[in-house]
Parts: C-alpha cells; sequence; structure tokens
C-alpha cells in the first residue's frame, strides 16, 4: 500500500484580503476546483497548516467557511515570517494549505444550551464560526451572550458585524477595552475582559463557555468563571502552541501527554487542569 | 517459529551470506565507544558491545530530511528513496523496543509516515540479548530488556561458544535459513534463561513504574526542577542520543537562484529555548528548570501508554542509558525519580 506524504499541500488561491486592524486581515481562499477537500466536514475550531514555498508553514484557525464551496476565511494577525509574507503579497497569491486538523469547539455539546463566548483580541478568529453556526441554526442552542476585549477599539476584529450579531435572537454582545487612544468615541467598557463578568446575564447551569485569547487572560477567566460557579467540564479553551507538523508527530505543541494539535486546539478544563506548562 | 543454533566460528558465513542480499549495519568500535555504522563481515563487529554512542533510530529518521521539494513557479517532487533492503545486525533489547515506541507516533496514527513506514519495512532487525549491561542501564526496570519479547526478524543469544538464534518472523524464517546450525535442544533453551538471569543480576539502576504518571503531575512544582535547572546545560545530547526521541523541526530552504527549494525535517529537542518558542515572544517553556521537567517528565512520566494508548503498560523511555552516559552536567533520571519519591 502506498501511504500519502501527509505534508504535501493543496495550492490554493487568496481571493480577498480584508483589513481588519492595522495588522489583522481576512484572508478569502479558496480551494481548486475538484479538489477532494471541498467536501470534508468542518468543524469551528479547527485548524489548518498555511504555507508559501521557502518561508515556511503556520497554524491558522477557520474563522469562516462555505459549506461545500471549498472556500474558507483565515483571520491573520501579522507577527512574523509566513504571517508578514501573506500580508505584503495580498490578492491572487497562491499559498499552500493542508488540513483540517484537530479537535473543534463542543458544537454537539452546546445544543440545548446556553452558549457563552468569551474573546480576547485575535482569539475571536476561531469563534466566529461558532457565533455563524449558532445563528444559523438559532433553535437548536439556548441563549448566545459575547464577550470581547481588545487593547483599544481600533483592535476589535469583526466590528463592521457586530449589529448583526446583535440581531441575532436572544443574542448579547459586550465590549471592553484595555485603552482608549485619545480621539476616538467609545461607549462601552474599559478595562480586562473579566469586568464584563458583572454585566453578563449567563448562568452557570446548562450552558457552555468557549474562550480564546491570550492564555494570561483565559486564566483569569476560567478563574473568574469558576468563582461564580461554573463546571470544569464546561469550560473550554483553544490553545495556541508552537505547531511544526499539525499532526502529532514533531512533538512542539506537547503539554503533558496532550498533543495541542491531536488532542485540541480546543480542550475542555477539566481535561487541562493538572498539566505542565499551562499559564490557565 | 523456528531456531538453530549456530556455533561462533559460523557466525562469519552466515553474516557473509546476509550480506549478499542486505546492506549490513552493526556495532563497530569507536574509540572507548561504540557506533552503528557498515559493515562487510562479523569480524568489523563487537557484539560484545554495550551501547552504541547513538541508537539505531538515526537509520529511520535521520537527522535532516528532505519532506519535497518545490519549484516556485509550481510543481512538488517527493524525495525518491532507492535503497534496498538492509539489516542492523546486534541491535540490543532496548533499542528494539524504542522502535516499536516510535512505530506509535510514526505509523499508527491517523498521518503514518511513508518515509519512516518504507525504512521499517525494508530494514531487518537481527536482535541480540544483552548479556552485560553497563552502569547507566535500566531495561529489565522500564519492561524492555534484556531480552526482547518480540518485534525481531531473529533474536540472537550468546551461549558461550554458539549462539542460539530464534525467528520472529518469516523474515527472519528465511534468513535463518541461511545459517549453518544445528537444531534447538531443550538445553540451549535453559541457557538462554540462564544468560538472562545472569544479565538481570548486573543491573545498577532501576525506576519503579509504579504510579509513575502522577508521580510526575503531582510533582510539577517539586524543588528538584529548580535545582536540574540551575545543573542544566541546555546542550540537547539527552535528547539526541535517546532512542524513542521523536521530535522535530520543519524548515524551508531556497536553492540558489531562488527558483525552486526543499522544505525539510531535523531533529529538535524540547530542552532547547526555541522549542516551545510562539509569535511575538511567547514561550512556554522559557525556564530550564520547565524544559528538564520536560524531557524527564515526557520520558517517564506522561509519554508512552498516557500518550499512546495503544502503548499499554510501557514508559517512553526504554531505559537504555544513554542520557545518564552523556550527560556532560552529570543529570540521572533514575536519580530524579528516586527524589520525586522521597527515597
Ligand atoms: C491552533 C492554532 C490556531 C491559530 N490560529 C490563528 C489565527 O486564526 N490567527 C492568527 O493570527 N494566528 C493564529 N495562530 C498563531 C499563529 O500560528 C502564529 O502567529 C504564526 O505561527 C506565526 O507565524 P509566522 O511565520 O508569521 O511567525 P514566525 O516567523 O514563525 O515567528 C513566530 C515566532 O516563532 C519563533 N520562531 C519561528 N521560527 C523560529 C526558529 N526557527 N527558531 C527560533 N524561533 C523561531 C520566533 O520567536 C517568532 O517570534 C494559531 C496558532 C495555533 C497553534
Ligand atoms: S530517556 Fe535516557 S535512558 Fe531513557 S531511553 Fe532515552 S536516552 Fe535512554
Ligand atoms: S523528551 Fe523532549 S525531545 Fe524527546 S520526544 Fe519528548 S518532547 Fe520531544
Ligand atoms: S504540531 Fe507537531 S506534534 Fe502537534
Amino acid at each position: 500500500m502506498r501511504l500519502e506524504n501527509p505534508y504535501l499541500a493543496e495550492e490554493c488561491a487568496v481571493k480577498r484580503v480584508k483589513r481588519q486592524t492595522p495588522d489583522v486581515y481576512t484572508y478569502t481562499i479558496s480551494y481548486p476546483r475538484g479538489s477532494n477537500r471541498l467536501r470534508m466536514p468542518f468543524r469551528p475550531g479547527q485548524f489548518i497548516m498555511v504555507s508559501i514555498p521557502g518561508i515556511g508553514e503556520a497554524p491558522f484557525s477557520f474563522s469562516a467557511w462555505d459549506d461545500g464551496k471549498g472556500i474558507f476565511d483565515t483571520t491573520i494577525r501579522t507577527v512574523g515570517n509566513v504571517t508578514s509574507a501573506l500580508m505584503k503579497r495580498g490578492e491572487g497569491q497562491r499559498v499552500w494549505v493542508r488540513g483540517p486538523y484537530g479537535r473543534g469547539w463542543p458544537m454537539e455539546e452546546a445544543k440545548g444550551k446556553d452558549v457563552l463566548i468569551v474573546a480576547g483580541g485575535i482569539g475571536m478568529a476561531p469563534l466566529r464560526p461558532v457565533i455563524e453556526l449558532v445563528a444559523k441554526n438559532r433553535r437548536s442552542y439556548g441563549g448566545l451572550e459575547i464577550l470581547y476585549g481588545a487593547r483599544t477599539p481600533n483592535d476589535l476584529l469583526f466590528a463592521d458585524e457586530f449589529e448583526s450579531w446583535k440581531g441575532i435572537p436572544d443574542a448579547d454582545l459586550l465590549l471592553t477595552v484595555d485603552s482608549v487612544p485619545k480621539g476616538i468615541e467609545w461607549d462601552h467598557g474599559v478595562g480586562v475582559v473579566t469586568t464584563l463578568f458583572d454585566r453578563m446575564r449567563t448562568e452557570p447551569n446548562d450552558s457552555i463557555v468557549m474562550t480564546c485569547g491570550p492564555e494570561i487572560m483565559m486564566k483569569f477567566v476560567v478563574k473568574g468563571l469558576l468563582a461564580m460557579g461554573f463546571q470544569p467540564k464546561d469550560l473550554y479553551l483553544s490553545l495556541e502552541r508552537r505547531m511544526k507538523c499539525g499532526i502529532a508527530q514533531c512533538g512542539h505543541c506537547q503539554i503533558g501527554p496532550k498533543f495541542v494539535c491531536r488532542d485540541g486546539p480546543v480542550f475542555p478544563y477539566s481535561e487541562l487542569r493538572g498539566l505542565p506548562d499551562l499559564l490557565v | 517459529m523456528g531456531g538453530k543454533v549456530i556455533a561462533k566460528d559460523s557466525l562469519g558465513e552466515f553474516v557473509s551470506k546476509l550480506s549478499e542480499r542486505y546492506r549490513i549495519f552493526g556495532p563497530r568500535k569507536k574509540g572507548t565507544e561504540w557506533i552503528f555504522d557498515e559493515v562487510r563481515s562479523a569480524e568489523e563487529m563487537d557484539l560484545r558491545y554495550s551501547t552504541t554512542i547513538l541508537p539505531p533510530r538515526k537509520f529511520f529518521i535521520p537527522t535532516s530530511e528532505r519532506i519535497f521539494s518545490f519549484k516556485m513557479d509550481g510543481g512538488v517532487e517527493e524525495p525518491e528513496e532507492r535503497d534496498g533492503p538492509s539489516l542492523i545486525f546486534g541491535i540490543h533489547s532496548c533499542d528494539l523496543n524504542a522502535l516499536l515506541l516510535l512505530d506509535m507516533v510514526f505509523l499508527e496514527g491517523e498521518f503514518p509516515s511513508p518515509s519512516y513506514a518504507r525504512r521499517r519495512e525494508r530494514t531487518a532487525l537481527v536482535a541480540l540479548t544483552c548479556i552485560d549491561p553497563s552502569e547507566n542501564c535500566f531495561c529489565e526496570s522500564m519492561g524492555t530488556g534484556p531480552s526482547p519479547a518480540g518485534g525481531y526478524d531473529v533474536l540472537l543469544t550468546d551461549l558461550g561458544r554458539e549462539y542460539l538464534a530464534e525467528s520472529g518472523s518469516r523474515r527472519g524464517e528465511e534468513m535463518l535459513a541461511l545459517a549453518k546450525g544445528r537444531a534447538v535442544t531443550a538445553a540451549d533453551l535453559e541457557g538462554k534463561a540462564k544468560a538472562i538471569e545472569c544479565a538481570k543480576s548486573k543491573f545498577k539502576k532501576k525506576v519503579d513504574l509504579k504510579g509513575i504518571d502522577e508521580l510526575f503531575l503531582r510533582n510539577l512544582d517539586n524543588p528538584v526542577w529548580k535545582r536540574l535547572g540551575e545543573k542544566d546545560l541546555a546542550c540537547g545530547i539527552c535528547v539526541n542520543s535517546c532512542p524513542t526521541c521523536f521530535c522535530f523541526d520543519v524548515r524551508d530552504q531556497l536553492d540558489f537562484p531562488m527558483v525552486g527549494g526543499v522544505r525539510y525535517k531535523e531533529w529538535d529537542a524540547c530542552v532547547l529555548l526555541e522549542f516551545s518558542q510562539v509569535a511575538l515572544g511567547g514561550n512556554f517553556r522559557r525556564d530550564r528548570a520547565a524544559r528538564i521537567r520536560q524531557f524527564i517528565g515526557h520520558n517517564l512520566g506522561w509519554g508512552g501508554a498516557s500518550q499512546f494508548r495503544e502503548f499499554k503498560g510501557r514508559a517512553k523511555c526504554v531505559g537504555c542509558g544513554r542520557c545518564i552516559r552523556y550527560c556532560p552536567a552529570g543529570i540521572d533520571l533514575t536519580e530524579v525519580v528516586k527524589e520525586l519519591r522521597g527515597i
């Protein structure tokens, strides 16, 4: 039997690049016609490995997905080699994509329950498909509450979609920023994302929490929610680690016995508690 | 499976017959140490070796390996594997068991590695019961030695003037058909059992595996890690000499004049600072203490069966003793376990 080289990627086209913030862009990427990935099941929270030959490869989450059409969005902060090259090359460039990999958000477990989303900065990217899925299957889920924090109002992703999120039946959006630069109008909260807990309505019973952001932020989110009576098994976190393979071989993403790429990147807090090298 | 008893005088002939079919790699003396190297005859090998500097993992996972080549204007080429059948002669039980752990990573997962699979497939294994464990060995307590329970094509056990040769596969049967020897008697099997007992009496180190996962996870804050972190040189020798360490980095390299390049993988090590670095200077194992805890914790604590469910009852470490032997800072993982247990 001939095994397929799992590192071979598919060459895809970047159809559109949309600026979200000064250093974050959303790339709309489409698989080539006839690709067998068009029919691959996709789950919010999963990730792909994107690469530019000669520069390198890095993991990114989906921020949107068009079922069956093979078109998806990934929203990327420019921080290094691959991400800078992506930004500079812009629309029309070809990129290599392999995946999707990993375990995504608990969309099945969340059915019939209230959904609380807590995001920080770029951490909103992998949560956006959750909002879309809940909106699309509105009756399968209970209340939807979104808490979102960023450094400044200019760093909030998907700001042009906030109105439509608020328009989802039985949904709330609470915003906060660390600071407001002079000259910017801002009539939402100021302070870290956990300051929004005072104003939220989601109760610990029959609810699922999904959080993504800097690990230190998630630490305080978990701490705060546990103190309010949420259960460790109902708190889901998406973790970032260095990833070189995405398929449980290169070893970089290990946390104790877990491979973040294979067993995550989304984990219930109950599975993480007591493991090494975590901030949460 | 069958077997034969081969007189030591006839081993040369057996090896020479095998060399017509296989490229043979065996233990060869190098200075005061041993290495696995290509050999053409039995005389070039030293079958009384204790351990080699590098484990045979290098034959299955080269230090650096091309994943594919690419052209900037499109087109990807996978490396061609031209190598014919090869044979590792005299692999000890620890190193053989290490391959079974690497199989978990590179064959048993959702995305098996074609290059690893090919190399495993084309490489025959003639194992050797270890009769003279070194002062750093502890395979017995890890359940991986001194004689392997399986995974070999042929297993040799030194009976004094003869070798007991047992086959463990069809390929092994075919190999043994090339050997001159006599039938195996009950006395030979008794001789093997005695040789194993004798080897067992020589072990100086051991690890108590009972509840070892929890032992490590309960002791993440033990002061022992801070102390080891201060001693540790973060040189990576432990990882490079470990038969079961599988971690690698993936990089791209452009050819001059940038019309194409290669994507390749290269051994990497968790004890190095860059290993866990992420964007914007984040690092989840910045302190040496956390990195040495990962090396030892992964090997004895949460690796093996906790990470690969099918690897029942096994740790990642096979007790070969190399990381102890070569550590310039004198770090000994068996002593660390004792300390965690408060012994
Ligand atoms: C599951 C998952 C999902 C993710 N989703 C998103 C997302 O949706 N959006 C997003 O913006 N980000 C996401 N990330 C983060 C993203 O993967 C990183 O920001 C990205 O890898 C940066 O790649 P880069 O090539 O631009 O940076 P690099 O050039 O790789 O730089 C990143 C850092 O890595 C270190 N580094 C890189 N190479 C080496 C080396 N050879 N030696 C030493 N240090 C080195 C450096 O410290 C550098 O600061 C995700 C990460 C994970 C794990
Ligand atoms: S951890 Fe040390 S003793 Fe154990 S297999 Fe690796 S090198 Fe050998
Ligand atoms: S001990 Fe370190 S280098 Fe070895 S396999 Fe584990 S994480 Fe990788
Ligand atoms: S990214 Fe390589 S093991 Fe997880």
